[in-house]
């Protein structure tokens, strides 16, 4: 009887005498996150315009970060992973970078025929950086005959965690409802992988390749805001860049960006 | 009359149906009294604003509920739904075993604890605005508990990936245990499933039912719901089927057409599941692909629910204590080493322990439950077999904080004098004071060895100048370490316990898990528990107490014979 004393003393005890340092963290750890129009009309685009550039990185380059494997060695570790927070190329080329416009209220459909997946192969996600249209299906491959956990951080919408055992080569995930992001996918079989999802209302999302490039098109002529988001490197979303689209033009908007 | 049997029995049953549904009651509006209640006594833990950031909150793990998500581990309700009301109402009345959330059915009335439930609510805007009630699991088709059922179970449980985290026969040391975090980023053990008495949400097949299909919310634990079966849509014959053609190296011609198809039926229903959750209504035929499915999902959920149920005891063992005390069993040979099949024959006495403390640095989150111990002894020495479950095997670990060594441990006490009687002083529990303790210190990182420790306070323990008096033998299996320990009942080192039959020696224990930062004064313990080497009747030394014992009630049982006779002489 006494340990069980002892463990009500504990409790007790926990939920008297300690410091309150931890209020303090709730908040800071937040994501910067896209920002996107109030409502979309998708209509036919003719003569439209096209947004492009190169998106570069400014500052020293950080030493590439390998993951630890800590398990599925075989599988997993076939190959040396790295980080993928922030992948730099030739000339400082950055990838991985969304660029798109913030404020765009009426555009062309979505791709319908674009495949919205992520295959999880050798133990990492691919692509790191995956835009999904609301009410579309996000499918999870499984490329591994090993079991991965899909787990979506997501806020706004529910957080999906669904296992998709080692039989599971394909496993579509319920359609959004509602644009957010970036949120976070994570494997709970394998902590150190790790990609980024964005449900939008829009098809005007652009994710840089190895040589930092991007390009938006048919977009219809006017004013808008273009934004970006880096992982490591943040947003613009304070100080959009302001571009202007002719018809059937185009426009060049290069961005160089730094660590947080 | 069969007639007759089956309608009281339909009334009986439609009764349980009412019952059921009276039994399940909604919140009343959110009220002045249910903040009033909430601040007085959630949100030292849980915060004012329902974050789950109190001014307790720092050193708790698992970390109070963060209410501003709608995110609840233990509901009745599916995967991405809302618990109900009386999900919230009972949580509150009864607890979380394993987390610092007590139970509160004594200390708030039931009408406050509805205010309460209704106060939580508002912290998160998904209750308000839910358009419909949340959709609750199905626990009609329970399959019962047999061992057919447990077998169906224990391969599910391997196909599913359960191993994973919960560890080869469940004792929460899969190879991703370590690694695991919840939704606000802090380390989340998964549940050792041979003790059902820690599991949040109850240790009832139905609950762990629940808990699989609608997974906790928040931790790691996925929904295992419907679709996310592997070979949902498929029978059991043709999802197994799957699965071992899946296994194959190579597959011939045959083959792959016949897993193509096998896929494509799988994917079909996927996709009928899918557009039922989207909103989309379903045709009569889908809608009966979608309830075969999950006809074969939900009956697959049991078999596993009864094999993660076979792996507890029935209830939580009794502490040692009172008729439980540990006793060393006598026998008249060598005694068994570790692995011999006598330990077999004697009962574990369950020794439960607490996170330390009383002084800094200590434990508030333990993952060590207790230590279960077995002892012989023969006419020269006595042997230990020590084991406890730990979900990491940990040796040489660095602590990022404090950069000191973190390995498992565990520690064995004894006074190094035996108090003359049961009230006489014993040391102070934490390692003694003015009365010294004897120790047995074991660590992971030298599993052969046992150093013997004087000690006279936590931090004033000193290794004795004569070692070498202890033979170890050590494991670690599955999540569990055994620890065996010898020694010669009567040593020549005046700072060792002397060991004598019949004497009640008091015991306690200290255990380091090194993965949860255990080290020093950081780690789980018990106060004092007793041991003794039960004498033995045949023996001629200890003989005289039983007899004196068969003696006394001998006299009685004649005294009342006598008194009995006396009395109907009278009458
Ligand atoms: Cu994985």
């Amino acid at each position: 009887m006494k340990s069980y004393l002892l463990a009500s003393l504990a409790i007790l005890f926990a939920c008297c005498c300690v410091g309150t340092a931890f209020a303090a963290d709730s908040g800071s750890g937040e994501k910067e996150m896209l920002v996107f129009p109030e409502a979309y009309k998708a209509m036919n685009v003719s003569n439209g315009g096209t947004i492009s550039g190169v998106v570069k990185f400014e500052g020293d380059v950080p030493e590439k970060k390998a993951l630890e494997i800590t398990k599925d060695e075989k599988v997993c570790g076939a190959d040396e992973k790295f980080d993928e927070s922030l992948i730099v190329g030739e000339g400082n080329a950055l990838k991985n970078t969304i660029v798109y416009l913030i404020d765009i209220s009426a555009g062309k459909d979505f791709d319908k025929k674009a495949k919205i997946e992520i295959d999880q192969m050798g133990c990492k996600f691919t692509p790191h950086i995956q835009i999904v249209p609301v009410g579309a299906r996000l499918t999870m491959l499984n490329s591994d005959k090993i079991m991965h956990n899909v787990h979506i951080f997501s806020k706004i919408n529910k957080p999906v965690n669904k296992a998709q055992p080692k039989a599971r080569r394909k496993m579509p995930l319920q359609a959004v409802k509602k644009a957010e992001g970036p949120v976070e996918v994570k494997c709970d079989v394998h902590g150190w992988m790790s990609a980024w999802i964005s449900y939008v209302p829009h098809p005007y999302f652009a994710v840089t390749n190895e040589k930092g490039e991007f390009t938006l098109e048919d977009v219809p002529a006017g004013d808008y805001k273009l934004g970006y988001w880096h992982e490591a490197c943040g947003t613009n979303s304070e100080a959009p860049v302001a571009v202007t689209v002719a018809a059937g033009g185009t426009v060049t908007q290069d961005f160089t960006l730094k660590l947080k | 009359m069969r007639i007759r049997t089956v309608a009281l029995l339909l009334t009986l049953f439609g009764m349980l149906i009412v019952f059921n549904f009276a039994h399940a009651q909604n919140a009343p509006e959110a009220s002045e009294k249910g903040k009033e209640v909430y601040e007085n006594s959630c949100a030292h833990c849980h915060g004012t604003e329902g974050r789950g950031d109190g001014s307790a909150a720092e050193n708790l793990l698992p970390k109070p509920r963060d209410f501003t998500r709608g995110l609840y581990k233990i509901r009745s309700t599916g995967t991405g739904e809302l618990p109900t009301d009386q999900d919230l109402f009972d949580i509150i009345t009864e607890g979380m075993p394993g987390s610092s959330m007590p139970p509160w059915d004594t200390a708030l009335s039931a009408n406050d604890r509805w205010e309460v439930v209704a106060y939580i609510k508002t912290f998160y805007d998904g209750f308000k605005e839910a358009e419909t009630s949340p959709k609750q699991i199905n626990l009609s088709g329970k399959v019962a508990y047999s061992e057919q059922s447990v077998e169906t179970g224990k391969a599910l449980y391997t196909e599913l990936g359960c191993v994973e985290c919960h560890g080869n026969i469940g004792r929460g040391d899969g190879t991703s245990a370590p690694d695991l975090t919840d939704e606000w980023g802090f380390q989340s053990w998964p549940a050792n499933l041979t003790q059902g008495w820690n599991f949040r949400g109850g240790s009832d097949t139905e609950d762990i039912f629940k808990r699989f299909i609608g997974g906790l919310a928040g931790s790691a634990m996925p929904a295992f719901e419907g679709d996310s079966f592997p070979g949902f849509g498929l029978t059991a014959e043709e999802s197994s089927r799957m699965i071992e053609l899946d296994n194959k190296d190579e597959m011939t011609e045959a083959e792959e057409e016949e897993s193509a198809q096998l896929y494509e039926k799988y994917d079909a229903a996927v996709d009928i599941a899918l557009n039922l959750a989207e909103g989309t209504e379903l045709s009569a035929e889908e809608q009966q692909i979608y309830d075969d499915a999950m006809r074969v999902v939900y009956e697959k959920s049991w078999h596993l629910a009864n094999y993660v149920k076979s792996l507890m005891p029935e209830k939580r063992p009794e502490p040692a204590i009172g008729n439980n005390v540990l006793r060393s069993q006598y026998i008249q040979d060598e005694l068994p080493p570790m692995d011999d099949a006598a330990w077999g024959t004697l009962e574990a006495r369950y020794f439960p322990l607490v996170g330390q403390i009383v002084i800094e640095p200590r434990q508030f989150n333990p993952t060590i439950d207790a230590v279960n111990v077995k002892s012989f002894y023969n006419d020269t020495e006595v042997a230990f077999l020590f084991t406890w479950d730990d979900r990491t095997h940990t040796t040489d670990e660095t602590d990022e904080e404090t950069g000191k060594t973190l390995e498992d441990a565990l520690a064995v006490q004894f006074p190094v004098k035996v108090p003359q009687g049961p009230t006489a002083p014993k040391p102070y529990f934490l390692w003694g004071g003015r009365l010294p303790v004897y120790l047995w210190h074991w660590k992971a990182s030298a599993p052969e060895q046992v150093t013997e420790l004087t000690a006279k306070g936590i931090n004033n323990a000193e290794a004795q100048a004569a070692q070498g008096e202890l033979h170890v033998q050590s494991t670690y299996t599955n999540g569990q370490y055994t620890l065996w320990v010898k020694r010669a009942l009567k040593t020549e080192d005046k700072k060792d316990l002397q060991l004598e039959p019949g004497v009640f020696v008091p015991i306690a224990f200290s255990a380091w898990d090194g993965a949860n930062g255990d080290v020093d004064t950081k780690r789980v313990m018990t106060s004092w528990y007793t041991f003794v080497l039960e004498p033995v009747p045949s023996s001629k030394r200890f003989i005289y107490p039983p007899l004196i014992a068969l003696l006394s009630v001998g006299f009685l049982f004649g005294l009342r014979a006598f008194v009995q006779r006396r009395n109907s002489e009278e009458i």
